[in-house]
């Protein structure tokens, strides 16, 4: 076992966090202030990601073949944390370089990959992901949007909800029904310019812009679309939620703002109370084993072993550790999350609400460490 | 960075497990007295002529070997000294006896082990000594499933020329290796249990009730036997102190649990399932607890006011 970085882990590390450093605006924090989801700043990722393309901070770890540089599984993570704990410049962009392009290499057309992988290389592509909806959150699999076979096209009609990204979105990562059951789903890849859906903006506690509901009314695509074959959905699906899952880091932020609210009670004189250090210490506790669960994953997959369940563990973790930092910054500067001082505090605050719901809710992560690494039986 | 073993601590992690399954006094089913616990003479001894307690010591191995083991060793039903013998003896110097009793800042009481010990570790911040043992401790009863005792006679004290802050971060980090064992332990034992006990036509371990507390727990459990490799990887005092802290911290609640879902069979002696909560109860206060570790852990990272 070696828990210590290798010096190129920690000169790209360095590398990043310089580049994060000399490149982002005066005002970031500004934008940043609403959250990897918001409308803002995913505006602004259409700025910075080329930037970070062209510096070969995008999608380094991809194949070159791709627009990548194939390096190393540990540092393309070492970049989400960087990425992360400087509030997040790619927006909703992490998603096309943590799964959406490693799954359209998996799964994808030779013309789906080159229609769209480009883009996703060069910074300047916004997806949404059409999971949800309004009778299937956490049982995905319910879903009832459908896709119906017309020749050569499929016409789809459903609703999606609560979709991160759809107000700027140009392509949607659409789960859709075509038969029964989960071997009736299938994945489209739908042009959000096509006639026939209609996104509107939900408003939310998160901030204005980041969710939405969108319709499908006969949208007509045609079957070049369909990633995959018809009734493959649910296994591209579960491939692309490993790699989700575990694809922020979150821990990294969560640990960087107990630095500042601990800086903050310093600078007030009250950081000497021992009820409030043991406090900041279990955050910070929870922070770091979530980030040892996130390490395991990603280091399973360095050595190419199969995904198992380290990845339910880890956001379980992951959710407990946004909560206990929040929480302390709630209980012991409760003054900061009114007024416009401190930005960070409250964005982190709206990030943490979301951190046990987004990409699978904490208690489906429950179920399955039950059953899949405790081998509990399935309930009734 | 790589979290799994070397080449060399598979192997003795392989070894190591299979001794323990092997081992008729691993067994819960062959434990002839069901009292608050038994102490696993013959596999204390096989071990240690096995040289297990000397792995920290070896390069390939190290103390992320060793704190493995006491991980393991601890999760069996039986009870046998390993935490210090494996974490603190390598680093104590020459010819020092086994098995251990450790006490620290001259905690009051009852110390673990002594009635077993051959020498006593007591670890100060300006000193760690060694008294050796000759018939001077007493046992005692207690609430706790360790061999408990405490010290009828005079001791004859040595200064061993070691750093107390090192010491006092291994026992940290051993501690922190036995508790996570313990409650891994009971864990086990509880989920063998949930998994075959059917009510209302079902196994208890069916119901999400009691699928997301396990769970809850394996997570503590898991981040925990994590935070303490690490520590034991690179024997930092605040890796130590949180790793202790996490653990200990969420050691109440996971025992709760773990006998909450063995439900009335848990009162029994017939099972043994207060072998690993009776010591979780122990060890989630030992140095103070989880306010002291973090309190260490604070001092550390950020500081004073």
């Amino acid at each position: 076992m070696d828990f210590a970085w290798s010096d190129e882990n920690d000169a790209f590390r360095t590398k990043v966090s310089d580049f994060l450093d000399q490149n982002l605006p005066n005002d970031w924090q500004a934008i940043a202030r609403h959250g990897p989801g918001s409308r803002e700043q995913t505006e602004f990722s259409l700025s910075f990601c080329p930037q970070l393309a062209a510096a070969g901070f995008l999608v380094p770890h991809w194949p070159a073949e791709w627009g990548g540089a194939d390096r190393p599984t540990w540092e393309h993570f070492i970049l989400g944390e960087e990425m992360w704990a400087a509030g997040e410049p790619r927006g909703g962009q992490y998603m096309n370089v943590n799964w959406i392009g490693p799954v359209l290499m998996r799964y994808g057309s030779e013309e789906q990959k080159h229609r769209y992988l480009p883009p996703m290389a060069a910074g300047r592509a916004i997806w949404c992901q059409g999971f949800s909806e309004p009778g299937a959150g956490s049982d995905l699999a319910s879903l009832r949007t459908k896709a119906l076979r017309d020749g050569d096209d499929y016409i789809i009609n459903g609703q999606k909800i609560w979709t991160s990204y759809a107000g700027l979105a140009e392509t949607c990562f659409l789960l859709a029904r075509t038969g029964e059951g989960r071997s009736g789903i299938a994945v489209f890849l739908v042009p959000m310019d096509t006639p026939g859906i209609e996104v509107r903006a939900i408003p939310s506690l998160i901030g204005h812009g980041d969710i939405h509901e969108v319709f499908f009314t006969d949208v007509r695509i045609p079957s070049s679309c369909r990633l995959g074959e018809e009734g493959e959905g649910w296994t591209i699906i579960s491939y692309a939620l490993a790699n989700e899952r575990v694809g922020i880091p979150r821990y990294e932020m969560s640990s960087r703002e107990l630095d500042a609210m601990v800086a903050e009670l310093k600078s007030r004189g009250g950081f000497g109370n021992a009820a409030i250090r043991t406090r900041a210490a279990e955050a910070a506790a929870a922070c770091d084993a979530a980030r040892m669960l996130v390490y395991r994953v990603v280091d399973e997959r360095a050595r190419g072993e199969p995904p198992g369940t380290a990845a339910n563990l880890a956001r379980v973790a992951v959710v407990e550790a946004d909560h206990k930092v929040t929480d302390f910054g709630m209980d012991f500067l409760p003054d900061c999350y009114s007024g416009s001082d401190h930005a960070a505090f409250q964005a982190h605050h709206e990030r943490a609400i979301v951190t046990g719901i987004a990409a699978g809710a904490a208690e489906i992560q429950l179920n399955l460490v039950a059953r899949r690494h405790l081998d509990l039986p399935k309930g009734a | 960075m790589r979290l799994a073993f070397n080449e060399d601590q598979a192997t003795f992690s392989t070894v190591l497990g299979q001794m323990l399954d092997n081992e008729a006094e691993a067994g819960f089913q062959t434990v002839e007295d069901w009292g608050r616990f038994a102490y696993g003479a013959a596999l204390d001894t096989r071990l240690d002529e096995a040289g297990f307690f000397d792995a920290a010591r070896e390069e390939d191995l190290g103390p992320v070997a060793a704190a493995a083991m006491i991980h393991e060793v601890a999760k069996a039903p039986v009870v046998i000294e390993c935490a210090a013998s494996a974490l603190l003896r390598p680093f104590l110097g020459e010819d020092i006896p086994r098995p251990l009793a450790v006490v620290v800042d001259d905690a009051p009481g009852a110390v673990r082990f002594l009635p077993q010990a051959r020498a006593i570790i007591a670890i100060s911040d300006r000193a760690v000594r060694l008294a050796r043992l000759d018939g001077q401790a007493k046992p005692e009863e207690s609430l706790f499933a360790y061999p408990m005792g405490t010290i009828d006679g005079g001791l004859s004290w040595e200064t061993l020329d070691v750093d107390p802050q090192a010491i006092r971060t291994l026992w940290q980090i051993a501690l922190a290796a036995e508790l996570g064992g313990v409650l891994d332990g009971g864990l086990g034992s509880v989920l063998r249990y949930v998994r075959e006990r059917e009510q209302f036509g079902r196994p208890l371990g069916s119901f999400q009730g009691v699928q997301h507390r396990l769970a809850e727990d394996a997570v503590w459990i898991e981040g925990g036997r994590l935070l303490t490799l690490r520590a034991a990887a690179r024997l930092d005092p605040a890796d130590a102190a949180l790793a202790l802290g996490h653990i200990q911290s969420h050691a109440t609640r996971i025992g709760y649990d773990l006998h909450q879902f063995m439900g009335a069979m848990g009162l029994t002696l017939e099972h043994p399932l207060h072998r690993w909560t009776y010591r979780a109860r122990a060890l989630r206060a030992e140095m103070g607890g989880a306010p002291h570790a973090f309190l260490d852990y604070a001092d550390t990272r950020w500081g004073g006011r």
